[in-house]
C-alpha cells in the first residue's frame, strides 16, 4: 500500500494487508480529522481488515474522526461483511452493468447528493460511458448499501 | 444399485420426486419421508448414508434433534437444500448440517449429484469433480510464505486477461489469499498438535519445507472459477470448519481465529472442505461466473467432507 497526500486527504493505493501499518496514518490527521481517499485500494484481506479495525479503534480512543471518500468496491465488500470496519463514508463506488453493450463499470456515488434515494435502497441512475445507454445496478441494493445503514449524518 | 440409501425428508411430493429422479437415475437407492417424525422412524431400519432436506424445514422444532439422531445413525453427512431465504448462520451453528447447497432453481442437480457421489463413493479429493471435462488446471507449490501475494495477484490479473469481470477476479484473489494464508500459517501442527506458525507475523518470510509446502491448483470453465488449496497436515477438523463458516463475529466485531475462512465463504459461491484427519486438508472455492451478483442467491453453499478411515 502506498500513501500520498491529496487535497486535504490521504490517498491510499494498492493492497491493504499485513504490511500496511495503518496505525501510522493517525499521525497524519489534521485537526483531529483523518480523511482517506480509497478509490485506488484494489485489495484488502482479513489481515488488512484486522489492521483497519485496530486503526479505527485507536482513532476513536484519540478523538480522531475518520472520513472515507471514493471507497472502492473491494473495501465496500469488507464494510458490508464486518460492521467494525465501518466509518463515515462520503462517497463510494458501486457496480453497474450496461443494458445496451454489457459493459461493467464501477461508478462513483455521492452519499450527500443521493442520501434519500440510498436510504430507500434506490441506486442512482447511471449512463454507460461507452454507448450512452442506461446502466443497471449490478448487485442487490439491500446487500451493497448495508454499510450505510448505521451511518450518522 | 447401491444398498446404502439416501433419505429425502420433505413435505412436498413434487420436490420429493424431483430429488428422487436426480439421485435415483444415477443408481442410488432413494427413500422418502414427509416429515421428521416419519424420517426418525426410518433411521434404524435404513441407516442412510445421506439425509437430504430443505432449509425451510429448519424452522421445524424437530430439526436439530432429527439431524443429531441421523448423525448418530451414520448419516454424518446431512444436506440441506436452500430454496428460500433461511437462517444460514443458525444452520451452520447447529453443527449437524455438513452440506448446504444454495440454489436459485428448484434443485441444483449438478452439485447435488457431485455431493452424493463423493459421499457414497468415498472419493472426496480433487477440484476436477466441480469442473467440466477438459478444463485445464494450473498448479503452483509454495515453498516460501511470501509467494502468496504474488500468486494471488497474478491469478487476478490472469482472470482479467481471460475476460472475466473485475468483480469475479477480485473475489477469486481474495478467496485464494485467505485459503493460502490459512494453509501456510494455521495448518502446520507439531507432534503435540500445537499450531506452531499460527502466531508468526504474516509479513515475516517463512521457508516452507516438506509437509509445510502448500499446493494450489485453479481452473475455469464456463460455470466456475475454481481454486483448490492443499496442505499435508490434515489438522482442520469438521467442527472447526463448521464453526469458521458460521462465525458471527464477522458481522458484529471482526477479528479472531477463523476470520479468513469466514471471509472466504462469504466471498465465493461454494466452499468445499475435504478433510483427511492427520494427513491432508483440501479446500476448494468456487466462484460462479454465469450470473451477475444481482441474480445470485443471497447465501453461499458449503460442504464439509471427512474421509472415512
Amino acid at each position: 500500500m502506498t500513501v500520498t497526500p491529496g487535497n486535504g486527504e490521504l490517498v491510499l493505493s494498492g493492497s491493504i494487508d499485513e504490511s500496511s501499518e495503518l496505525d501510522k496514518l493517525l499521525g497524519r490527521a489534521h485537526d483531529n480529522a483523518l480523511v482517506l481517499d480509497l478509490a485506488a485500494v484494489t485489495f484488502i484481506n482479513s489481515l488488512g481488515v484486522r489492521d483497519w479495525i485496530r486503526m479505527l479503534a485507536s482513532a476513536a480512543q484519540r478523538g480522531i474522526s475518520v472520513e472515507l471518500r471514493r471507497v472502492s468496491e473491494p473495501v465496500i465488500h469488507q464494510l458490508n461483511m464486518i460492521v467494525a470496519t465501518r466509518a463515515h463514508t462520503r462517497s463510494f463506488y458501486g457496480p453497474y452493468a450496461c443494458d445496451g453493450c454489457g459493459r461493467e463499470e464501477s461508478m462513483l456515488i455521492d452519499v450527500d447528493v443521493n442520501g434519500p434515494a440510498l436510504a430507500r435502497l434506490q441506486p442512482p441512475p447511471m449512463t454507460c460511458p461507452e454507448c450512452g445507454s442506461a446502466m443497471a445496478f449490478n448487485d442487490f441494493p439491500e446487500r451493497y448499501f448495508s454499510f450505510l445503514v448505521p451511518q450518522a449524518p | 444399485m447401491a444398498t446404502t440409501p439416501i433419505l429425502i425428508v420433505h413435505p412436498d411430493r413434487k420436490t420429493q420426486r424431483l430429488v428422487h429422479r436426480i439421485l435415483g437415475v444415477t443408481g442410488y437407492r432413494v427413500e422418502l419421508a414427509d416429515n421428521f417424525a416419519q424420517a426418525t422412524g426410518l433411521l434404524d431400519s435404513l441407516r442412510p448414508r445421506l439425509v437430504i432436506t430443505d432449509a425451510a424445514m429448519s424452522l421445524d422444532p424437530a430439526y436439530a434433534t432429527f439431524f443429531e439422531q441421523a448423525r448418530a445413525h451414520g448419516a454424518d453427512a446431512c444436506m440441506t437444500l436452500l430454496g428460500t431465504p433461511a437462517p444460514v448462520p443458525q444452520i451452520v451453528g447447529a453443527g449437524a448440517v455438513t452440506n448446504l447447497l444454495v440454489h436459485p432453481m428448484p434443485v441444483l442437480a449438478e452439485e447435488l449429484t457431485i455431493t452424493a457421489h463423493k459421499l457414497m463413493l468415498g472419493d472426496l479429493f480433487g477440484v476436477e469433480k466441480y469442473l467440466l471435462w477438459g478444463t485445464r488446471l494450473h498448479e503452483t507449490t509454495l515453498e516460501r510464505a511470501s509467494q502468496r501475494m504474488a500468486i494471488v495477484a497474478e491469478l487476478e490479473a490472469e482472470l482479467g486477461r481471460r475476460g472475466q469481470s473485475a468483480r469475479v477476479a477480485r473475489m477469486v484473489r481474495l478467496v485464494a489469499d485467505e485459503l493460502i494464508s490459512n494453509a501456510v500459517h494455521n495448518a502446520p501442527v507439531d507432534d503435540a498438535g500445537v499450531h506452531y506458525l499460527a502466531d508468526r507475523a504474516r509479513d515475516a518470510e517463512l521457508t516452507l519445507a516438506g509437509r509445510q509446502r502448500v499446493r494450489v491448483r485453479w481452473g475455469c470453465d464456463a460455470r466456475y472459477v475454481a481454486v483448490e488449496v492443499n496442505d499435508d497436515f490434515g489438522s482442520l477438523d469438521r467442527d472447526t470448519a463448521l464453526a469458521s463458516l458460521g462465525k458471527q463475529a464477522i458481522r458484529e466485531g471482526g477479528g479472531g481465529a477463523g476470520l479468513g475462512v469466514a471471509i472466504a465463504y462469504r466471498s465465493c459461491d461454494h466452499l468445499v472442505f475435504n478433510l483427511a484427519p492427520g494427513r491432508r486438508t483440501e479446500v476448494i472455492a468456487l466462484v460462479d461466473v454465469r450470473y451477475p451478483p444481482s441474480e445470485q442467491p443471497p447465501a453461499s453453499s458449503y460442504n464439509v467432507f471427512v474421509e472415512k478411515t
